[in-house]
């Protein structure tokens, strides 16, 4: 009982720490899984292997194979040329504007890491909106709510898919078939949305809209030769992606096979590449692992499992329901990858019960995934678009994110929940 | 010593002033520093021309990893800084302190211009007082000048 109430105390204090700030995520995420394996040590409940067996490395694998693909092709102004491209494109247009800018980094960011997506898209975006003489919120909100959005559609796209992926051995192809149709639905919707909010800002045409006509996309594009090999080397490690079941691969071997391709065949300074890794965010995910670990090695998932076995009596689809909408509502305040890290034992539990938990693992990608919008702290890449934002005349305030991108989360999650209530056999199997 | 090569007629604004006075100054002068004093005329820090200009020029930039391929600025061209933005106190844009005293000697001057990227450094009194200002042209052209006691080795 001790041991329980204590796990418990240190995994709510830190979500709580991570919540309100007080302490980066990453160190909070190593303190509280040092402080798990000690009081496990102290009351026998938890070791230094368990806590070695927990950490999920087929994530973490995953994560870092595409983060070195991702640090391969930041440099080469790839992501700018894409930016620069639609610009020009749209001719000084609004409405074609935001809905290239959208969609280029929702497509970039199903397959790369959004946070990197965004982070260089947002101060070109940012340029192209200061010379057609326009305000860059909309475009900036766009990009963070559209990519976070459309990142729930594949396996690599999200974080949370990554975690319920390797915990429910869901292929690259599960995602296709089961998430990419609500997605796209919920994308569509998401964009209209947005069209419709903004449509006082969209409303005013540039008055020299042409000089988006002088941008040089190639100008931007800095080692075309790196960025062509890096692309190559990423569509061959979708087709396998694709290909995962028949090969028997797993999507770690596969990302890190990629990587280990690319830089053989880029030879760049191992040193920069390694630079750009995301190294806080690969030791945060241990840490969560570690300590969830003890939260389920102390027992207070089977407590939570054997509560809400006891629930199971309510039918499988609104279970599955009330699932998706607890999970968006606290990914809008948290980060969604300490909750869904938390919920995969206890899926994992009422699975070793004998619960089809098929449809659940779905409802838990829906609300993780679009409950990232609701709030500006929601997701990463809406800190740092709104933390770019505060360079330009125009900061996006928290209070604007609730009252443009709480609405794209309510309204993604509706049509998520319409579409799980009405294709709900699909998900049971 | 670096009295010997300064410009001893500088031009300073008291911390009182806004931006918009500044700027007016900087243009009137043709000058690319303006020092900063108080009231007892000792200089509390120092407003760059890039300083100024960060105003026309959004701070977004730093942020991107090139320009070339802008060739028209459109809007940004004619976007100018709000009254409210150039009638702040020119304080909000005031750089720390780097000054040297009379007595400096040419290369220290010089090595702190290198290190703190300084296009001019102003000089102050044994008090404090600002009573001059070097340009790495001034600073510059004086080291070099001792060159010329290098006798030619084959002589």
């Amino acid at each position: 009982m001790i041991a329980e109430v204590f796990t418990a105390l240190i995994f709510f204090t830190s979500l709580w720490l991570i919540f309100s700030e007080k302490l980066n995520r990453t160190i909070t995420g190593l303190l509280g899984a040092v402080l798990m394996i000690g009081l496990g040590k102290l009351l026998h409940f938890y070791d230094e292997s368990q806590a070695v067996a927990a950490v999920d490395f087929n994530t973490l694998g995953l994560l870092l194979g595409m983060m070195i693909l991702v640090a391969l092709l930041e440099p080469t102004g790839f992501f700018q040329f894409l930016a620069v491209w639609a610009g020009r494109f749209s001719r000084g247009r609004p409405v074609l504007l935001l809905v290239l800018l959208g969609t280029v980094t929702t497509v970039v960011s199903m397959f790369l890491d959004n946070v990197t997506t965004v982070v260089l898209m947002a101060p070109v975006t940012i340029l192209i909106c200061e010379i057609l003489g326009v305000n860059p919120t909309p475009y900036l909100m766009a990009e963070a709510l559209l990519s976070d959005t459309g990142g729930v559609a594949t396996l690599v796209g999200d974080p949370p898919n990554v975690l319920i992926a390797s915990a429910a051995g869901f292929s690259f192809n599960d995602f296709l078939t089961h998430a990419l149709p609500i997605v796209i639905v919920a994308w569509f919707s998401a964009l209209w949305l947005l069209r419709y909010m903004f449509r006082r800002e969209l409303a005013v045409r540039p008055p020299n809209a042409d000089v988006v006509l002088k941008l040089n996309p190639r100008e931007s594009l800095d080692d075309p030769k790196t960025a062509r090999r890096v692309l190559i080397v990423l569509c061959g490690a979708i087709l396998l992606f694709f290909l995962e079941e028949p090969l028997d691969l797993s999507p770690a071997f596969v990302a890190l096979s990629a990587a280990a391709v690319a830089l053989v065949w880029v030879r760049p300074d191992i040193n920069d590449v390694l630079r750009r890794i995301e190294w806080s965010v690969l030791v945060f995910f241990g840490a969560l692992f570690v300590m969830v670990g003890g939260l389920e090695a102390s027992g207070v998932l089977g407590g939570i499992i054997t509560l809400l076995e006891r629930l199971y009596t309510i039918p499988p689809v609104v279970f599955g329901l009330v699932l998706l909408w607890f999970s968006a509502g606290l990914s809008a305040f948290v980060d969604n990858v300490p909750i869904t890290i938390a919920l995969i034992p206890v899926l994992q539990g009422l699975e070793a019960h004998g619960v089809n938990v098929q449809p659940l693992w779905w409802a838990l990608a829906f609300g993780a995934g679009f409950g990232g919008n609701g709030t500006i702290i929601g997701s990463t890449a809406n800190i740092v678009v709104a933390s770019i934002s505060e360079r330009t005349r125009t900061p996006i305030t928290s209070k604007l994110w609730n009252k443009r991108g709480l609405p794209v989360m309510l309204v993604t999650c509706a049509v998520a929940s319409v579409l799980y209530l009405l294709l709900y056999p699909l998900f049971t199997r | 010593m670096i009295k010997d090569c300064m410009k001893r007629n500088v031009f300073s604004i008291p911390s009182t002033a806004t931006i918009r006075q500044a700027a007016a100054l900087v243009v009137e002068r043709h000058i690319g520093l303006l020092p900063v004093v108080d009231e007892q005329g000792k200089p509390v820090g120092v407003v760059r021309l890039g300083d100024l200009l960060s105003l026309e020029l959004p701070d977004f930039f730093n942020l991107l990893p090139d320009v070339d391929f802008v060739h028209d600025f459109g809007a940004v061209e004619t976007t100018r800084p709000t009254p409210e933005e150039l009638d702040r106190p020119v304080t909000t844009l005031v750089q720390p302190r780097i000054f040297v005293e009379e007595t400096c000697g040419l290369l220290r001057a010089y090595a702190l211009m290198v290190k703190h990227n300084l296009h001019d450094l102003p000089v102050v009194s044994e008090d404090g007082a600002l009573v001059g200002i070097a340009s790495r042209v001034d600073i510059g052209t004086a080291i070099l000048s001792a060159w010329k006691t290098v006798t030619p080795s084959n002589l």
